[in-house]
């Protein structure tokens, strides 16, 4: 018991005469770490970007709502510690949200090794959003919102999937690698240009292999969900020039299927696709405003919207069979019925020898309460 | 010792004794290491689990020709005293460098996601403590601790939604995309994933009910072999085969694909969660370790716990190089292959010496 007791006060004193022997701890409190909202990489040269950071800046006292810093690096963890030299906070990347690049970056600069490299941080998410800047994401973020809080929380909401951006494939990290690494696919990317006051979305960019080739408007970006299976799409904005007059509608698009199937057949591929849609009728103007109270009127209209959409599918299917390029991942019909390994090549053959059969089924469910 | 209270394991603790130590960080990597198979390694865990019921077969067959007695003490009396000793002292240190193997991955792991900024000196020191801490209680508290740990540790099948939700089923196809090469490298890789069901030879005279070992042990060895199954399939759905042949972790990643509202890094939870199955599988390992050393002194005493524990520790945390240590446990994971096949040789001498007796 005594023996007991000594050791137990012995071992107190050494335990707190061990307490001179730890270093100084170096921890960072919550308030000094400055975390990375949005990351802007805009095109120098070959070997040298420019790297562009946002942190939010939370001190009321600051006059900016948001900490901008530009580096000249070759490498983004290089950067990063310049960065930290400028910044008064522990630079960190746990927060990130966006990822911004510039067209010319994109079409010239090394953007896989990039982005493999936030891919393979263990900090950063793999939520992520990317995004292509029209000229130059340094200015993006540099300019003035004023009706928003702050440029970080703007890109990021901006970038959310929503209903009317439908088109928007929100290519987040994984999906940029896993469209990057995988053969029966490209990669496509939500394309923004600043305009005064405000950031627009402006239809999607186009890579092929590891660069970006080219844009491709809403329209074309939005067959492209329709076609990928996006259940919820964006209004459907419709001209249909089949008649003697010019007519436009817009629909709000309630369901979609789509059903896309190979024939298996390497030499001469061909898929059959099947698309189905619904929705309401929300405007009309043309010359048949007044057949469209009875349902043989509608039933005219929904034949004219099919071949009006299947026209338009079959015309973007062929220029996607010009520049051999398959943001949708229709050779995936091809190689799964393929023995060996798939690659690029294969892809590029399937594709630019491709037939298509479209089939489209137009549902207009209501035109509204008014007869 | 009487024999009759040596008896302590029920059926639901073989099951979850045999499913628990299975499961550890094989799991994580198992698709990367199948990855030579590309999309068709989906459903090869489900013939690992074949090669697995087999191989337990000779395991029980030898086990219940010695009703009360452990594979140290099997070798002994069926290879003799020298011989039989120092094939012990060899499983005893290949079970240490397999222990030293399963925590060091564990640690790299979580010193690359979740504690990027420390040395991982001190927790791999408080996780040995809770090792020790487990064994000491004997072969029951380990198998309730195994039960526990599967009831906590299988709501995180939950986590994989997101990504099943994203995958493609199409991946699935062709079947059987691979030539006999690959495929004899992925299971030379990816069997090590599915190990430990073969320690049953040592908790072996624990089991009341020995005539059902067999079943409880294939309901807990299949248990495994499914959440096996379901990780390489949400993985091949989810995956390009880039990534597949890349991600070290790819579980991590599959955890990285979901998000709630108020939990934005499901990974590194799911991480930190994972010690339940570390604890679980380095456990059962570490007590038939010990085990060894009690029947090579032929003596019991708890600090030959302490003493390999000791041993892990300075394997762990030793700044030698990284490329001797992964050697080291790289002949550790190949030696577990000749554990597979032991009980068959034992066999073969134990009906040599029945005929020798019986002329």
């Amino acid at each position: 018991m005594n023996r007991n007791l000594i050791l137990f006060f012995a071992s107190i004193l050494i335990m707190s005469i061990l307490v001179g022997c730890t270093d100084k701890e170096l921890k960072v409190p919550l308030e000094d770490v400055g975390m990375v909202g949005i990351m802007a990489f805009d095109y120098i040269d070959e070997n040298s970007f420019k790297l562009t950071v946002s942190i939010p800046q939370f001190s009321p006292e600051a006059k900016e709502r948001a900490q901008i810093f530009s580096v000249t690096t070759d490498l983004i963890s290089k950067g990063i510690v310049e960065i930290e030299t400028l910044s008064d906070k522990k630079v960190v990347l746990n927060q990130l949200r966006v990822v911004l690049i510039n067209e010319e970056f994109a079409r010239k600069g090394n953007i896989q090794k990039a982005i493999h490299h936030l891919y393979r941080n263990a900090d950063v998410g793999n939520k992520v959003l990317l995004a292509i800047v029209k000229e130059n994401g340094e200015e993006m973020l540099k300019a003035e919102y004023p009706d928003k809080p702050n440029v970080n929380i703007y890109l990021n909401d901006l970038l959310q999937p929503s209903i009317n951006t439908a088109f928007n494939p929100n290519t987040n990290i994984h999906d940029y690698m896993y469209t990057e690494t995988n053969p029966v696919f490209d990669t496509i990317v939500p394309l923004l240009e600043k305009k005064e006051g405000k950031i627009e979305m402006d239809g999607i960019a186009l890579f092929k292999e590891k660069h970006m080739l080219k844009e491709l408007p809403e329209e074309e970006a939005l067959i492209i969900q329709a076609l990928l299976g996006r259940k919820k799409l964006a209004p459907l904005y419709l001209e249909l020039n089949q008649a003697e007059q010019k007519e436009e509608l817009m629909m709000d698009l309630i369901n979609s299927k789509v059903s896309i199937k190979g024939n298996k057949n390497m030499e001469s591929p061909k898929v059959s696709i099947s698309l189905h849609i619904e929705g309401t009728l929300v405007e009309y103007r043309g010359g048949r405003e007044k057949e469209l109270v009875n349902i043989k009127g509608i039933t005219k209209l929904e034949h004219d919207i099919n071949k009006q959409i299947e026209k338009d599918i079959k015309e973007f299917l062929e220029k996607l069979s010009e520049l051999k390029v398959d943001p949708i991942g229709l050779s995936e019909n091809f190689r799964m019925y393929y023995k060996g390994k798939w690659n690029n090549k294969l892809k590029e053959e399937v594709i630019s020898n491709l037939q298509v059969d479209v089939q489209v089924d137009t549902s207009i469910i209501s035109t509204g309460t008014l007869k | 010792m009487s024999t009759n209270n040596r008896k302590i394991l029920n059926g639901y603790h073989v099951i979850f004794l045999t499913q628990s130590t299975m499961i550890g960080t094989g799991i994580l990597s198992l698709p990367q290491r199948l990855s030579s198979l590309g999309y068709s390694q989906a459903f090869v865990p489900l013939l690992f689990g074949v090669i697995a019921s087999i191989s337990l077969l000779p395991m029980i067959w030898i086990s219940s020709q010695y009703k009360n007695d452990n594979l140290f003490t099997i070798n002994e009396k069926l290879l003799g005293k020298p011989f039989g000793k120092s094939v012990n002292l060899f499983i005893v240190v290949h079970f240490t460098l397999f222990l030293a193997g399963i925590i060091s991955n564990y640690m790299h792991l979580i010193q690359t996601t979740a504690l990027s900024e420390q040395s991982s000196t001190i927790p791999v020191f408080f996780l040995l403590l809770l090792l020790i801490y487990i064994v000491s209680g004997g072969i029951k508290s380990i198998a309730r601790f195994c039960t526990i740990t599967f009831f906590l540790t299988i709501p995180m099948l939950y986590f994989l939604r997101w990504a099943i939700e994203k995958g493609e089923l199409s991946h699935l196809l062709p079947l059987f995309n691979f030539n006999g090469s690959q495929f004899l490298d992925a299971l030379k890789k990816g069997y090590i994933s599915v190990l430990g069901y073969e320690l049953i030879m040592f908790y072996f005279p624990y089991i009341i009910n020995q005539k059902k070992a067999l079943k409880h042990s294939l309901i807990g060895l299949w248990i495994s072999i499914i959440l096996c199954f379901i990780t390489t399939l949400v993985s091949v759905i989810y995956y390009s085969e880039w990534q597949l042949k890349n991600i070290e972790y790819s579980v991590l990643h599959l955890f990285k694909a979901g998000e709630f509202t108020f939990i934005e890094r499901i990974d590194i939870i799911g991480i930190t969660f994972w010690i339940f199955l570390i604890l679980s599988s380095a456990a059962t390992y570490l007590w038939s370790a010990k085990k060894g050393i009690d029947s090579l002194r032929a003596k019991k005493k708890n600090y030959h716990t302490y003493l390999i524990t000791l041993a892990i520790f300075l394997f762990v945390v030793i700044p030698y190089s990284r490329e001797y240590q992964d050697k080291l446990f790289k002949l550790s994971y190949q030696i577990s292959y000749i554990m597979l096949a032991w009980p068959l040789l034992l066999a073969v001498v134990h009906s040599l010496k029945k005929k020798q007796v019986k002329q």
